[in-house]
């Protein structure tokens, strides 16, 4: 062949593959005022399989407790702080959906820890994992409950960021060079524009390194939710909330979330977690964007909701403290026994991990 | 002398070496002898190399722009550990930053600034000796000084972003950092926070004179190659003696448009394009900051921009009064406030459990079962 044809066939080749292209057709959708460039733009190849992928590896919800069962009287549990106003049925099942949420290979022994004598003292809290369970199980309920405003009605659970893993996979520790990253705990700069038209007029002067940690603080975002820059802003005008999409305000208050539950459930953590999984500056991980949505702008395609589970929405009662006599009536060995039957029974059937076709959300109706 | 090409002619003559027209007998001795001839270069220009012309402007700025290339890769080594692997594969993210806003425009130490400071000093030295170069060298051979000029205006837009504005500003940290994705970001940082600089009009005439520079040359090379079989590159002949290449390629312009240029005039257009994009550019980066704080807001203020308000088809959420308001700048500082205290103290707490016989049994969070460590 002539070189004079295959040499630019071969730099047009050459550049599509290297650009990151994806193979066509793309579904695009305006959202906002024609001529703004106001699209959102989905691949189905690319986000269909991941969807489908995602459903399929969502563990099946335990069968809702049929009736009304009253809390457990006291003393039922020992040492049980945050869930004693669940029926005894309720906290099996909840323990048995957390377990299968966090921590599917390890089992209810990744918190309720084998003692030597082979026993499992479910009660007791000596290992990290089980007191960072009850603190996730508190900002949990704390997020249902204060922040429906970004998580709607529908709620968030364990698997929204655990997703089978028992530490979340999306997780940020503090960096020298990515100052940027403290916006999701406590930096308070990230409005960099002024209203005012002339300096003369500018309310406070902020600086350009300030609006590059902003710039990249939004590109985080953005690939969290695998969305671009107008499924929240218009194009032309940033700051401007009069002409933003109505999805601008939801962010707000994730970014708000964000930093309210780090700075009271994630941060304080840090300091009960192993060496291997702090921050080169000797910080636990906290939670971004990207810990929840996974880039889908709705978490987990909506699958893991609160709803089902009282365990995650009631408001925290803490139970009366156990009698040391009340203790004494508990059968730990036939509890235990329970939750081993419960872990095995999980075990044994993997398959009762996989979701049915009822399941699957319409995935092209937005729910990226 | 063989000196006639034709941009078609694919046969590369070669001949003594033209050592050029007659300077000075200083000059002379300044002058490198010709190279010898390129058979690759002959492909898409003049097959002869040289002579090179080194006077003192030349060497000084040679070693300027090397030492300021030195600085700015040695930065970048430092900061992927000396390992030349990362150095390569970062290559595109590394960056050489100016000082931070807290310097003003004071000298701050090396590792925060200064390098950068020494590199844009070397850097704007060697650019300015090259202009230099090129004027003086225009002027031994009795040209015209067309291309400093250009050139000048150039070196205004990269002044201004570098060191005008960050001193009318009064802070180094306003100036562009040394990096290829650095200085992108620097650029789409700069534009929000200004307000969006395409509402910018000195920036729209810059669009102008790039986008016209371009269709310009488009239009004027495609003339030329168009009419190369009728000696159309033979432009300066064209201009003082008319032949056919020039009246068909002004025909066809007029006929497709109604007006030309002439073979004269193209090289005014081309050259006055290519300086108002810079000239232009560097005036709209000069008032930006210093004047203008907001484009945005400018362009409202003047009547420019179009309003598109609630047009989206979701309804927006119900707002809180004031819950779309936050603090402009707040509190920079880079230090943890302190967290709040809401009375939860973790119980004592083991990071696992140690068996009679000294083994830890420990507990992975990757994944992985717990794990049997310590004296085994």
């Amino acid at each position: 062949m002539n070189t004079r044809r295959v040499l630019p066939l071969a730099v047009l080749t050459a550049l599509l593959a290297s650009a990151g292209c994806e193979l066509p057709p793309v579904d695009s959708e305006n959202i906002g005022p024609r001529g703004l460039s106001m699209g959102t733009v989905e691949n189905p190849s690319v986000t269909r399989p991941d969807s489908i992928a995602y459903v399929e590896a969502y563990p099946a919800d335990p069968d809702p407790i049929p009736g009304d069962l009253p809390a457990a009287p006291a003393g039922t549990f020992e040492n049980v702080q945050v869930l004693g106003n669940l029926s005894v049925a309720e906290f099996n099942r909840s323990m048995v959906a957390m377990t299968n949420w966090v921590s599917p290979e390890q089992g209810c022994n990744y918190c309720h820890v084998v003692q030597e004598d082979g026993s499992v003292i479910m009660a007791a809290d000596d290992v990290y994992t089980k007191v960072v369970s009850r603190r996730m199980i508190q900002m949990t309920k704390y997020i249902n409950e204060e922040w429906s405003s970004h998580v709607g009605e529908e709620g968030v659970n364990c698997y929204t960021c655990h997703v089978g893993q028992p530490q979340p996979e999306y997780v940020w520790t503090l960096d020298p060079h990515e100052p940027n990253l403290r916006y999701y705990l406590d930096r308070e700069d990230v409005r960099v524009q002024s209203q005012a038209a002339l300096t003369g007029d500018a309310e406070v002067e902020t600086s350009i390194q300030n609006a590059r940690n902003t710039y990249w603080f939004m590109i985080h975002t953005s690939n969290a939710l695998g969305v671009n820059c107008t499924y929240c802003h218009a194009s032309a005008r940033f700051s401007d909330w009069e002409e933003s999409p109505p999805a601008r305000v939801t962010a707000l208050r994730g970014y708000r979330m964000v930093r309210d539950i780090n700075q009271q459930f994630v941060a304080p953590l840090g300091s009960i977690l192993p060496d291997s999984v702090q921050g080169p500056e000797g910080d636990g991980p906290k939670v971004q964007c990207m810990t929840c949505h996974q880039g889908v702008n709705i978490p987990a395609y909506g699958l893991a909701r609160a709803t089902l589970y009282p365990a995650l929405t009631l408001p925290e009662a803490v139970h009366p403290a156990a009698t040391e006599e009340a203790a004494a009536d508990i059968d730990m060995d036939a509890l235990n026994e329970l939750f081993m039957e419960a872990h095995q029974g999980m075990a044994a059937h993997p398959e009762a991990g996989t979701a049915g076709e009822t399941h699957l959300p319409d995935v092209a109706g937005g729910s990226r | 002398m063989a000196e006639y090409q034709n941009l078609f002619t694919q046969i590369q003559v070669r001949h003594a070496p033209d050592p050029g027209v007659p300077i000075g007998p200083d000059e002379r001795d300044r002058l490198l002898k010709p190279g010898g001839f390129s058979y690759l270069l002959g492909r898409i220009g003049d097959a002869q190399i040289g002579p090179l012309y080194l006077g003192w402007l030349g060497i000084a700025s040679l070693i300027c722009g090397f030492a300021a290339i030195e600085v700015i890769g040695f930065n970048f080594l430092a900061q992927v550990n000396w390992d030349p692997v990362e150095f390569i594969r970062q290559l595109p993210w590394l960056g050489l930053e100016p000082p931070g806003p807290e310097y003003g425009l004071s000298i701050p130490p090396l590792a925060e600034g200064g390098w950068w400071l020494v590199a844009g000093f070397l850097l704007t030295m060697s650019i300015i000796l090259w202009w230099f170069r090129m004027y003086f060298r225009a002027k031994k051979l009795k040209m015209g000084t067309h291309v400093a000029w250009a050139f000048a205006s150039a070196i205004f837009l990269y002044l201004v972003l570098g060191f005008i504005r960050p001193v009318v500003m009064g802070s180094w940290s306003q100036a562009v950092p040394f990096g290829i994705f650095p200085h992108l970001d620097w650029t789409a940082a700069f534009s929000i926070r200004y307000g969006n600089l395409f509402y910018n009009p000195f920036h729209m005439l810059s669009i102008v004179f790039l986008y016209g520079s371009a269709l310009l040359f488009a239009m004027h090379a495609g003339t030329i190659l168009a009419t190369a079989k009728m000696g159309g590159e033979r432009e300066i002949d064209q201009i003082t003696d008319r032949g056919t290449a020039a009246e068909r390629s002004m025909l066809f312009w007029r006929w497709t448009m109604g007006f030309n240029a002439t073979m004269e005039s193209i090289h005014r257009w081309a050259w006055w394009f290519a300086v108002l994009t810079t000239l232009t550019g560097g005036i709209g980066i000069l008032l930006t900051g210093t004047a203008v704080d907001n484009w945005y807001r400018w362009g409202i203020k003047h009547g420019i921009v179009p309003e598109y308000v609630q047009p989206y088809d979701d309804p927006s959420p119900a707002v809180e009064p004031g819950e779309l308001d936050g603090p402009m700048r707040g509190d920079a500082d880079d230090s943890f406030s302190p967290l709040p205290d809401d009375g939860y103290v973790p119980g004592p707490i083991s990071r696992g459990l140690e068996l009679d016989d000294g083994r830890v049994l420990t507990f992975g969070l990757a994944g992985g079962a717990p794990a049997l460590g310590g004296d085994q």
